[in-house]
């Protein structure tokens, strides 16, 4: 079943600009990756999941609730952790998580101190002077704290250090383990690749694949079967390419990376070894 | 319809601007009021005829007679229309479209609010403002003039007189509100929150210096605040009143729809 649905949705800005006829569902207890380079409609898609904008066309609906019309609603399980960070800057960490929460009704059931331990955070420091990665943690304190059923994150290790990344990575498979649905979005294969089941692909503002990550390794595995001059050098060369060997027959399996995979949609433009692609 | 934990955080933003206007108000209406003499009178009046444009353009007219007409020329025609607007204009526009500009919105539409709830909350703050701002230019009048000249000040003519300043500032905070709603640009929500009303009170400043240019009074809205009118009991001055009353309920509403339907690309 479809926790997240999103069914046909179209906003057009404009030379080129949106995302167009863009479908798919994430379901009960599944992570799923989000994947695009940057103003590839990904912030928009999660802005009409949001209730943030109205559809043009199609719709979105979370548990069944339409996401512009019910959005009160669907906000009391959700969890957001936005893209671009910005807090009321006049309060310090601990004062808007205090907010957030009476302003959210939370009640006294909170996350919170486990929360700000495991990322380390001093919560005393004013907002105005945090870093990046300090008010991004702020944010995953903030989307957690309520404990909800449905995460959706918005590029959520930018700014944050390996160690923090990780933790991350962590907590996001713990709660997938305790039945909770994420939606997660990217530029980055690697955190997808650690956390997602499912991956979409989003270029130009359309959907250009959709598959679990499995699946999408699978159909992108070329084998090749070589034949050399005798058993030994066969041997030899299916330890150093780990291939079967057969014979004087080796065949070895290239599995591209999620990063390969992905450029394959993008038309193959080169990237830097951080896996970001170039403006 | 309210929800008390923003209402609380947006008041505590309040705060720092109603020192600074009340102090303001505390120091022109102490010193005003101390200032009434019938010998002073007949100075300002001689003031008045010497160079009436001037004196009228900023509300100041001779033959204030009594204490409250003294007042009426002399605090009613720019002190305590232009610090309560001010406020308006700050508050206005910092209390939706400076967070939808800088996104810091999200933290309150990604909550289980309706966004009408986060608008009437505003709104409420913004009327709490204005409300405690003439309470307190009520109040500081009352004391200036019962200290002063025990016995002299109407002060049921006070409170008229009051409402209906009350009734102009409400709906100068509607429009703030309505541009605060309107733009997700702060540039434009100041420009319109801002630039209407001091183009309006412009407009009056000429209306009232007289001449050909008193016709400017049909194109501004204070005209509907009339304290003279108010105070020799005239129904126009009345309906003024109401006008700007009802005025003030319609842009609010406006502007609480116009946030509720719009998109916000934060």
């Amino acid at each position: 079943m479809g926790v997240i649905k999103i069914e046909n949705l179209v906003r057009d800005y404009g030379g080129g600009k949106g995302v167009y006829d863009v479908s798919f569902q994430v379901n009960q207890g599944e992570a799923f990756g989000f994947l695009g380079p940057n103003g590839a409609g990904k912030t928009t898609t999660i802005r009409h999941l949001m209730g943030f904008l109205k559809p043009e066309s199609g719709k979105c609906t979370i548990c069944g609730l339409d996401c512009w019309k019910e959005r009160d609603k669907v906000q009391a399980v959700l969890g957001y952790l936005p893209g671009e960070i910005s807090f009321f800057d006049d309060m310090s960490g601990g004062e808007y998580l205090k907010f957030i929460g009476e302003y959210r009704k939370n009640g006294a059931k909170t996350r919170k101190e486990e929360l700000l331990e495991r990322f380390e955070l001093d919560p005393g420091s004013r907002i105005k002077k945090m870093s990046k990665g300090m008010k991004q943690k702020l944010g995953i304190v903030a989307a957690f704290m309520h404990d909800p059923d449905i995460l959706i994150l918005d590029e959520p290790t930018s700014g944050l250090d390996p160690l923090m990344q990780s933790r991350f990575v962590e907590l996001v498979a713990e709660e997938k383990k305790r039945g909770k649905t994420v939606l997660m979005s990217s530029h980055m294969f690697e955190e997808v690749e650690r956390t997602c089941d499912r991956i979409g692909i989003i270029r130009k503002g359309r959907m250009v694949a959709i598959d679990s990550a499995g699946a999408l390794h699978e159909r992108h595995t070329r084998s090749y079967t070589v034949t050399l001059e005798n058993e030994a050098a066969a041997r030899a060369f299916a330890a150093d390419f780990g291939g079967i060997c057969n014979g004087v027959h080796v065949t070895v399996a290239a599995r591209q990376s999620l990063e390969e995979i992905f450029m394959n949609y993008y038309g193959g433009e080169k990237h830097d070894e951080h896996g970001t692609v170039p403006a | 319809m309210t929800n008390m934990a923003l209402y609380r955080h947006e008041m505590k933003g309040s705060v720092k601007l109603l020192i600074i206007f009340g102090a303001i108000i505390t120091m022109y209406v102490s010193i005003i009021i101390s200032m009434y003499d019938p010998e002073m009178m007949k100075m300002l009046d001689s003031f008045a005829e010497a160079m009436p444009e001037l004196m009228a353009s900023v509300g100041m007219k001779a033959d204030a007679a009594d204490l409250l007409g003294f007042m009426v020329s002399y605090l009613y025609g720019f002190i305590l229309l232009v610090f309560p607007m001010l406020f308006c204009i700050l508050r206005g526009n910092a209390l939706i479209a400076k967070y939808v500009d800088k996104g810091s919105v999200v933290s309150l539409v990604a909550a289980p609010v309706k966004r009408r709830t986060i608008a009437v909350t505003q709104m409420e703050v913004l009327v709490s403002g204005i409300v405690l701002l003439i309470l307190y230019a009520t109040i500081l009048e009352l004391i200036c003039a019962e200290s002063g000249f025990p016995g002299e000040l109407e002060v049921t003519e006070l409170f008229k007189l009051n409402g209906g300043l009350l009734c102009l500032h409400l709906f100068i905070g509607g429009i703030c509100f309505l541009a605060s709603c309107l733009f997700s640009d702060v540039k434009y929500s100041v420009a319109s929150g801002a630039g209407i009303p001091a183009f309006m009170y412009v407009l009056q400043m000429l209306a009232n210096a007289g001449g050909s240019a008193e016709k400017a009074k049909y194109f501004t809205f204070f005209t509907l605040f009339n304290p003279d009118g108010i105070l020799a009991g005239e129904s126009s001055a009345a309906a003024g009143a109401i006008v700007l009353f009802a005025g003030a309920a319609v842009l609010y509403v406006l502007g609480i729809m116009v946030f509720e339907r719009k998109d916000l690309h934060i």
